[in-house]
């Protein structure tokens, strides 16, 4: 019996030693302190264990200011020694420079920046709205009432894989170069991955919850607004967050094409005028209000989805 | 007596399931057809230069006489493809590797890690002013493009897959003495596979989409162009026949890469459906 405890401990003792290693908190430096922590008390140990996770945390936060810093000066230094060519390569500081002069100075595109942002906004935010409002009903429709399914499916399969932009020709058509284009255009991008994810979501309701309620004696419509809408919120929301990135893609793409202002249209001017600088302006602009609209969704999703969790 | 009434019950239930069933075969036909009825009733609508359905099969003949910048139809498409098998075989190779590189290292996802996200929430299409800047209208550009569209989502699904791999997987690699390379290889790779194969899907289409669109913006040849060249001559035809044969051709991409991640991994079947 004695003798079987000693590797069984050995093993364990590795076996704490390896998986800290592969939680990679630092290699070989890692094995001898496990064997000094072997005499420690526990609460030691948690100490110990603590304040190396902490140093850990920081060094990681370190390097990710690291990379992000030694990027935008290696950038800098770049163009300064003149290794990039500065007619096509403007400095990050002549970038931040323009940034705060473009609020209030409309060239070269005719617009300055906040009109710009805010043309763009209207655009996306209708185009987005109007997919969510219709969207997801639709995929909750779809997915609970197969009568409905079997008649939407087709159109919807028919459809689905032509891609928004090449939608443009045909809506100017229809509605010349105006929000409404636009909005449609963006429409079409964020609607379906809001009716797949509604869909899916609402197919994945489990049968023990409907099967209870129908026990209970609740009628179809009653299930599915009480039990198939609420479990299939998760879904929607991822659907509803791959919407938005498509939304904001697309619109980038509408503007380049068919626009007279916003932010699309502005890097495409960058382009006529050969503006590096408005180009890059452009597109670190894009792409700030990129991941802020995302953080605002993810703060809403825990906000509605919170009793999930 | 009850048991004729049973009978009657039953085969009622019957009856109205198989009309059920039949209603619910019909239907899916009656919706398209209602799709076509629209189709027709816009396109003849009196002042509505909309192309009706037997324009776009007259335009489809025409093309086959007529070519555009001495390409058939099916050039304009294998054009297309073309980029898009380039940028994609690029983007999956380098993708994957980077993926599985800041997955697995938790300092060179530290350092890497907000400079990709950065580049990642910037539209793939938002670079194409940049790059005809850069480097002219070309094949490469339209290449470079669609390379940097397909590789974000291959980054961002193998480096989860990567990350995520359940710690149990791990601890038995651990207890068989594993070194840290036979962890990576033969642990941590299979086990998000599927993870890498959804990066994989959504790059295809979404690699697709953005060689339209980098062609819409300029380009000589491919389908993206010949929507162009239709909005601007004012051949409504040719959009609608081209975006016919692109959704065609989407479709099939989509199909091709299911059957690729049956045979590939085929246990992942199984977790998706």
């Amino acid at each position: 019996m004695v003798s079987s405890e000693v590797p069984i401990e050995n093993w364990a003792l590795q076996l704490t030693e390896r998986s800290n290693y592969t939680t990679r908190q630092g290699g070989n430096k890692m094995s001898k302190k496990v064997d000094s922590a072997e005499k420690l008390t526990d609460e030691e140990r948690i100490l110990l264990v603590q304040s190396q996770k902490r140093h850990s945390d920081y060094q990681l936060t370190a390097l990710s200011v690291i990379g992000v810093l030694g990027f935008l000066i290696l950038w800098q230094i770049a163009v300064m020694l003149g290794w990039l060519p500065s007619r096509y390569v403007p400095m990050p500081s002549r970038v931040i420079q323009l940034f705060f002069a473009k609020w209030t100075d409309p060239n070269p595109d005719g617009a300055t920046l906040g009109v710009n942002i805010i043309g763009s906004l209207q655009v996306a935010l209708t185009g987005f709205g109007l997919a969510i409002v219709i969207g997801v009903p639709l995929g909750l429709l779809m997915g609970w009432f197969h009568a409905f399914d079997k008649f939407m499916r087709p159109i919807f399969e028919i459809l689905r894989p032509i891609p928004p932009v090449s939608w443009i020709p045909i809506t100017i058509l229809w509605m010349g170069v105006g929000l409404k284009a636009k909005a449609f255009i963006v429409f079409f991008s964020a609607f379906v991955p809001c009716v797949i994810n509604a869909y899916t979501g609402i197919k994945q309701t489990s049968p023990v919850l409907i099967n209870f309620s129908k026990t209970c004696g609740a009628s179809n419509f009653t299930i599915f607004y009480k039990i198939g809408i609420p479990s299939a919120m998760t879904m929607t929301f991822a659907g509803v967050r791959v919407a938005l990135g498509n939304a904001w893609a697309t619109l980038v793409a509408a503007e380049m094409l068919a626009a007279s202002n916003g932010l699309g249209y502005m890097i495409q001017q960058g382009r006529q005028f050969a503006r590096p600088d408005i180009i890059i302006l452009g597109i670190v602009v894009i792409g700030a209000i990129g991941v802020l609209f995302t953080s605002l969704l993810a703060k809403i999703e825990d906000k509605v989805l919170g009793w999930k969790k | 007596m009850r048991k004729t009434k049973i009978e009657v019950v039953q085969s009622e239930y019957e009856r109205k399931e198989q009309l059920r069933r039949r209603i619910y075969a019909v239907l899916p036909i009656i919706s398209v057809a209602l799709l076509l009825l629209l189709w027709f009733l816009a396109s003849s609508a009196k002042d509505s230069n909309f192309p009706s359905p037997k324009d776009i099969v007259d335009r489809f003949i025409l093309f086959l006489h007529k070519p555009i910048k001495d390409m058939s139809l099916l050039g304009h498409i294998w054009a297309s493809l073309k980029r898009v098998f380039i940028a994609l075989g690029v983007a999956w190779f380098l993708g994957i590797s980077f993926g599985v590189f800041i997955g697995w290292n938790k300092k060179a996802n530290a350092l890497l890690g907000p400079m990709f996200t950065a580049f990642r929430s910037v539209p793939p299409l938002a670079w194409v002013p940049l790059m005809t800047m850069w480097f002219g209208t070309g094949e490469f550009p339209k290449v470079l493009i669609v390379f940097i569209g397909a590789l974000m989502p291959v980054v961002v699904n193998t480096q989860a897959g990567i990350a995520n791999v359940q710690k149990l997987y791990l601890d038995v690699g651990t207890i068989f003495n594993a070194k840290s390379r036979q962890m990576l290889f033969e642990i941590a790779i299979p086990s998000s596979l599927d993870a890498i194969f959804a990066g994989i899907r959504t790059s295809t289409s979404a690699g697709w989409m953005v060689v339209l669109a980098a062609e819409m913006l300029g380009g000589k040849s491919g389908v993206g162009f010949l929507i162009t060249r239709g909005m601007d001559s004012g051949d409504y035809s040719l959009c609608l026949l081209s975006m016919i044969c692109i959704g065609l051709v989407g479709a099939l991409l989509a199909v091709i890469t299911q059957v690729l991640e049956r045979i590939i991994c085929p246990w992942t079947a199984k977790k998706s459906s």
